[in-house]
């Protein structure tokens, strides 16, 4: 009974979602095929709101002023459709407003409500108030101030935080293009298997994060783990390392930030490597050619043909890897992150979540996630400045 | 200002064996060019003597040192690619000045031999430029320019105006003839244009399928095709060819085919009883069709043929002829004036007349 009950809801849920689509590609229809006839303007504008007003209320959704913001929401659409689709390329449009609607209900909507909490005071003394009586308290720029004013952690503010991050992804982004690039120059050689090692080396990235860092997590258990049984035989057998400090560490409590690093360097190398590797066959080989006449040695090939050459499809991949590093929350939340975790190892966004699930504080939350948003937006229009120039100068 | 001795080499790419037995002496000073169709291992003989490409067997020399194992750059070559292979992502004067710089050669010295080279080719302009700037013919001139700043004994070029058009070609033509008196260096020149290789050449290696077919002077090759294939290889238009067979009659050969019967002096062939009965092809050259014009005394017996197609280039016209079922080529002075369908009396020269025989494809007649 339970599995009906729960299949029955899903089914639902489905149902739901499709007659949400269907309507609204219905409306749009109505509003692409008629848009520009004088009629539709007022038909549309009596017409849409009044339906959408009493299908809601029929479904129990009406309330206070709803007529008034459907009415005035239908007016904003049809002005749209009069001046600026005004039947230009109406089919195009046609087909990308399903998508649109979808974006603007999934990002826009969700950013807009951020930037409205962001400035309001949502936090579990307020949340009462909010589901009864649906107003916030308006704060004005208080919660930016908070940001950098008071610790989002127990243990770290903001600027500790920041510089954290940005070490962690430096190291990371770092190691990515370091590895990624020896495995790329190994691989483009002519051996044997050349497939074969391509596959397993593309493995960490292909699999699901989640797997792929729990498994890592537990080979640096403090006595289970590979990483510890390893040293420890290392120690062993070799006094001479020993007494240099080598053994066995308490990876996840001692050096939790560093266990995270390790963990995500090894599962970032995979993309840079496919990446480069894409690069480094794009070359002519004739470059080579005329190098090895010119008397280049394999290093200063590497360093005056391979790099600059390999530059183009370098730059975007580092960018966006340093975005995705910044913002990486799954490795530190699922190695540190659960109940009785450290907090020793957190960046930005991990705190980001643990401001805003563990302790409660929303609206200081949203105005953090805004600030790592402008960051990060800084960040990449640096690196796409510096690409656009390094692209120029050819 | 070096001689390169290539002495038996082989090239195999796994099964496929594209150069067999390559044996040729270059002497110094010498313009050499390597012509043949494409595939025929041209490429692959030059990137050996570069030390691009493993040698399979055989030993390469250069200034009578052996190289088979010589690293590139220490060979005292440099060449031209097909492409070009200019970098991209430096400006013309580093792209010229890359092999010194990586030598760490003095400033001074780098600067005056890019300023030379430049000045050799005229790229004294272009050279803060990007490749991608540039165009075809000058990006030419600046690969040209790479190789001479680097001062080489031998030059190798791969087909280096492949890439342009034909008017561009023709001026590089020369630029690179002016270049070669200029430099006074061993030159080594692949191409499969027959007219750059005619005109270039101080010397011609004409190769098919990996194998040397003939070497020698332009004039050589054009006047005694050793076989078949550089026969119809060299010369533009293609020499025309009759397939028949020989008898031996009293003092002299008949060559006779289906539709025309020539009796051969003993000049172009003697009577050697060994040639009764054997299948041969016989060569002429379209210019030694004789059409319409007073045959000079040295010509076959006259025999009538009827106008096909009449092509005019300008000063010279292409006459499409047809005896019986042979089909005939022949160049004559412009303006021939006869229509298509009139009966055209030919003869054919017996002084430019080439004799192979079908088997073996050799030149048999003098
Ligand atoms: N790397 C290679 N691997 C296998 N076969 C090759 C390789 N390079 C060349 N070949 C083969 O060797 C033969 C000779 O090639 P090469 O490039 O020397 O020809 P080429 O005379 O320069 O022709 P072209 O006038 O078209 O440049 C060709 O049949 C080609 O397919
Ligand atoms: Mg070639």
């Amino acid at each position: 009974m339970e599995l009906l009950s729960s299949l029955y809801e899903v089914a639902w849920f489905v149902f739901v979602v499709a007659a949400g689509i269907a309507v609204l590609e219905g409306y749009f229809y109505y509003h692409f095929k008629f848009h520009d006839r004088p009629w539709f303007f007022w038909a549309g504008l009596a017409g849409f709101p009044l339906l959408a007003w009493l299908g809601l209320g029929a479904a129990g959704l009406g309330k206070e002023g709803l007529f008034a913001w459907l009415f005035a929401t239908e007016a904003v659409v049809l002005l749209f459709f009069r001046h600026i689709v005004k039947g230009r390329n109406s089919l195009a449009y046609l087909l990308l407003a399903p998508a649109f609607t979808g974006l603007a209900l999934l990002l826009v909507y969700p950013f807009v409500f951020q930037i409205y909490l962001s400035f309001h005071d949502l936090k579990l003394t307020t949340i009462m108030q909010w589901k009864q009586t649906g107003t916030l308290p308006f704060v004005g720029l208080r919660q930016y101030y908070d940001v950098f004013t008071v610790p989002p952690l127990a243990e770290a503010g903001f600027f500790k935080l920041l510089g954290r991050t940005l070490w962690w992804t430096f190291v990371n982004v770092f190691f990515h293009v370091l590895g990624g690039f020896a495995l790329a120059l190994m691989l483009n050689n002519d051996i044997r298997f050349k497939g074969v090692y391509r596959t397993l080396l593309v493995i960490p990235w292909a699999m699901p994060q989640v797997v792929a860092v729990l498994a890592m997590r537990g080979e640096f258990h403090s006595q289970y783990g590979f990483v510890n049984i390893i040293l420890n035989k290392i120690a062993a057998f070799s006094p001479f390392l020993a007494s240099l400090g080598v053994g066995p560490v308490q990876w996840l409590s001692d050096h939790p930030l560093t266990t995270c690093m390790l963990i995500n360097v090894w599962l970032g190398i995979p993309f840079m490597m496919v990446v480069i590797l894409g690069g480094l066959q794009s070359i002519s080989s004739s470059y080579y050619d005329a190098a090895d006449i010119d008397g280049a040695s394999y290093f200063q090939k590497l360093r005056f043909i391979t790099l600059p050459l390999i530059k183009p499809v370098l730059m975007p991949a580092v960018t966006l890897g340093t975005v995705w590093t910044f913002n990486n929350i799954n490795v530190i939340y699922l190695v540190t992150g659960q109940a009785g975790g450290t907090e020793q190892a957190d960046i930005l966004v991990s705190a980001l979540y643990k401001a805003a699930f563990t302790y409660n504080r929303y609206s200081y939350s949203a105005a953090f996630a805004i600030v790592i948003f402008l960051i990060l937006f800084a960040i990449s229009v640096f690196y796409l400045k510096t690409f656009d120039a390094a692209k120029e100068a050819r | 200002m070096a001689t390169v001795k290539f002495a038996g080499i082989v090239k195999n790419f796994k099964d496929n064996q594209v150069l067999k037995k390559v044996d040729l002496e270059i002497k110094d000073h010498e313009f050499v060019v390597i012509v043949g169709p494409s595939g025929c291992g041209k490429t692959t003989l030059l990137r050996m003597l570069a030390g691009l490409e493993e040698i399979s067997g055989g030993e390469i020399y250069i200034d009578d040192t052996l190289v088979n194992h010589l690293h590139p750059s220490k060979r005292q070559i440099a060449m031209v690619f097909q492409d070009y292979a200019l970098y991209p992502h430096m400006t013309v004067e580093e792209n010229m000045s890359f092999s010194l710089r990586l030598k760490n050669a003095p400033k001074k010295e780098i600067k005056a031999r890019v300023a030379e080279a430049a000045n050799i080719l005229q790229l004294g302009k272009l050279l803060h430029r990007m490749p991608k700037q540039l165009s075809g013919g000058q990006r030419q001139r600046v690969a040209i320019g790479r190789a001479i700043v680097r001062q080489p004994k031998v030059f190798l070029f791969d087909e280096p105006l492949s890439n342009l058009d034909a008017k561009l070609r023709e001026e590089m033509r020369v630029e690179i003839a002016k270049l070669y008196q200029r430099l006074h260096s061993t030159i080594i020149y692949v191409t499969h244009d027959q007219v750059e290789a005619m005109t270039l050449a101080g010397r011609i290696v004409i190769m098919n399928q990996g194998v040397i077919q003939q070497v020698g002077t332009p004039i050589e090759v054009y006047r005694k095709p050793a076989n078949l294939f550089v026969a119809g290889f060299i010369g533009s238009p293609t020499m025309n060819f009759i397939e028949g067979t020989l008898r031996v009659e009293k003092g002299h050969v008949r060559f006779s085919s289906p539709s025309l019967s020539l009796d051969l002096p003993s000049k172009l062939l003697p009577a050697d009883g060994s040639h009764e009965g054997r299948e041969v092809t016989l060569g002429v050259r379209p210019d030694d069709v004789c059409a319409g014009r007073e045959a000079g005394k040295n010509c076959s017996q006259k025999f009538d043929s009827v106008l096909e197609v009449s092509e005019l280039l300008g000063h010279r016209e292409n006459l499409y002829l047809k005896t019986g079922d042979l089909r005939l080529l022949a160049t004559v002075e412009a303006f021939f004036n006869q229509s298509p369908g009139s009966k055209v009396p030919v003869c054919l020269n017996f002084d430019n007349m080439h004799v192979f025989d079908r088997e073996t494809q050799a030149r048999i007649s003098a």
